[in-house]
């Protein structure tokens, strides 16, 4: 076990990686708040595992004999680029199935994640680059990863700041917004390939599991917590953070799983929520009782 | 386009592709300050025929056009929104404003004097930050009012505005609606299932039933009687006109 005080004082070490991970803690935090409004919890948790799938594929396609084309095959766009299919495919809505959308999500989630253990098991590294692709257990990142994910964080959360209002209207009331003559499908585009432009880019840097705990549970506390939207979406991203760093500092502490580390300091943060919550409503109720 | 139309149908089919056709070869002429009322029982086509109306679903045949680009205000039953969104009336009466407000833009000073009139007419500034998830049901149909009339429109469409409400709350919300309209001159269409309200407030009636092919429109005095709504509603219905009263004998 390491002391607080050689945590900080391996600064160097962490240093990329602590922040890629809290930018993208932010930036998931953020866009958590419209999968848990949406009730898309299960998109997300299938975008994460296609953006797996597609730096797998990228990995696999590297490894054949193809001359050149190996080179240029890059996880991060490959990642992004097969993610943004699927979140088109899920923004449209369109039925081209005799079955509900969450029965062909249901399909896409076991499909991607066979393949991802077929063509992984047949990596140089196998199991090692799997465990690090889906769990994030690397501890450092890459050094493009600390310049294109700020940067891309950044662009995803200007867009949404210019688009607030009219993404939450049509989340919220599509009629309404159809009426209005709102463009209701290109705005859900956004939404999704948003999404889909943050999962590839943090599950590539942290691996599917952290990134699918910080798009979720800094919301569900945020929503525990709050009844403003503006403050949820706040508190939310400031959750995502201190999940990020609480994680790599427990990681760093105990010689933890990183992304494992992430996803389960995310999990208690919830279940201290959830304590605070229920001690609110009783302490409420109590005050009422006596006249208070 | 004649003149004081603001919606026009010509030789119009209403239904959704692939499904039974609710009416065919309609030519309506829905003028400004109109007030039509639409019965018919439930799962007879009414929401249908107010969404071809309000250009969300195309007609199967024939055109609906518009004398300009009217702007409309719509009240859908509050059991339409996901409760799971905690936003304030404040927030809530605001979006009818984004009517007149570009994607992108956002809402400036003038809007919010707008929206807080619209709030103030309605009745429930004491209930400004509270969300609206949390709202009784007559209070939920106030802040719905006053976010449709934000926008300034000059179609209203009012889907059951009364339909959560006792009969007090549902004689309240319609009074504000009528003391709105007398202010503000535009065209309401309104489904309503209380008979009397109807037979009330609207100048125009559509009487519609797709499963027993009944789509009626005409004056109130014209369409509702005894023997249309008995029709309608399979029950025999008593309409007695000298002072609106209804009474049904199942």
């Amino acid at each position: 076990m390491n002391t607080f005080s050689e945590f900080i004082g391996s600064f160097y070490l962490w240093r990329e990686a602590f922040i890629v991970a809290s930018v993208s803690g932010a930036i998931c935090g953020f866009l958590g708040v419209y999968v848990i409004l949406r009730r898309i919890v299960f998109v997300s948790v299938a975008l994460t595992q296609v953006s797996s799938f597609g730096v797998v594929l990228a990995f696999y396609i590297q490894t054949l004999s193809i001359g050149a084309l190996a080179t240029f095959v890059d996880p991060f766009v490959f990642s992004i680029l097969i993610t943004s299919l699927a979140a088109l495919f899920f923004a449209l809505k369109k039925n081209y199935f005799p079955v509900s959308q969450e029965a062909i999500i249901g399909f896409g989630f076991i499909l991607t994640s066979a393949l991802i253990l077929i063509l992984g098991s047949s990596l140089p590294h196998g199991a090692d680059d799997i465990d690090s692709v889906l769990f994030g257990s690397a501890v450092v990142v890459d050094a493009k990863d600390l310049f294109i994910i700020p940067i891309n964080a950044l662009l995803v959360f200007v867009v949404h700041v210019v688009l607030f209002k009219d993404l939450l209207f049509v989340s919220f009331d599509t009629e309404t917004a159809k009426l209005f003559n709102y463009p209701v499908e290109v705005l859900n585009i956004v939404l999704y390939l948003s999404l889909a432009l943050v999962i590839s880019l943090t599950t590539r840097a942290l691996g599917a599991l952290p990134v699918f705990a910080l798009l979720i549970l800094p919301p569900m506390i945020a929503f525990q917590l709050l009844e403003n939207v503006k403050a949820i979406f706040i508190l939310s991203m400031v959750l995502g953070i201190v999940s990020a760093m609480l994680g790599y500092y427990f990681s760093f502490e105990f010689s933890l799983p990183t992304g494992a580390s992430i996803a389960f300091c995310a999990s208690v943060l919830f279940l201290i929520s959830f304590v605070l919550r229920e001690f609110k409503i009783y302490l409420l109720s109590f005050m009422k009782k006596v006249g208070i | 386009m004649e003149h004081g139309v603001i919606v026009n149908f010509d030789d119009v089919g209403i239904g959704y592709e692939k499904r039974p056709i609710i009416a065919r070869k309609l030519d309506i002429s829905i003028k400004k300050e109109e007030f039509w009322g639409i019965i018919g029982p439930n799962g007879g086509g009414k929401s249908t025929f107010l969404k071809t109306v309000l250009g969300l679903i195309p007609p199967v045949s024939g055109t609906v056009s518009y004398e300009y680009n009217p702007v409309f205000g719509y009240v859908p039953q509050f059991s339409n929104f996901d409760d799971i969104y905690p936003f304030s009336v404040k927030d809530f009466v605001a979006m009818g404003r984004y009517s007149r407000i570009p994607v992108g833009g956002s809402i400036k000073k003038k809007d919010w004097d707008k929206i807080m009139q619209c709030i103030e007419t309605v009745d429930i500034t004491h209930l400004l930050n509270r969300p609206f998830r949390s709202l009784s049901g007559g209070e939920k149909q106030r802040a719905l009012l006053a976010r449709s009339i934000a926008g300034y429109p000059d179609i209203l469409i009012l889907d059951e505005p009364t339909a959560s409400v006792d009969w007090k709350g549902e004689a309240e919300i319609m009074s504000l609606i009528a003391s709105i309209r007398e202010e503000s001159k535009f065209t309401v269409m309104m489904v309503s299932h209380y008979l009397d309200t109807v037979k009330k407030y609207s100048e125009k009636v559509i009487l519609i039933d797709k499963n027993k092919n009944i789509f009626q429109f005409g004056s109130n005095e014209e369409l509702i009687n005894s023997t249309n709504l008995s029709n309608l509603f399979g029950i025999d219905i008593k309409v007695e006109n000298a002072d609106n009263r209804f009474s049904s004998i199942v």
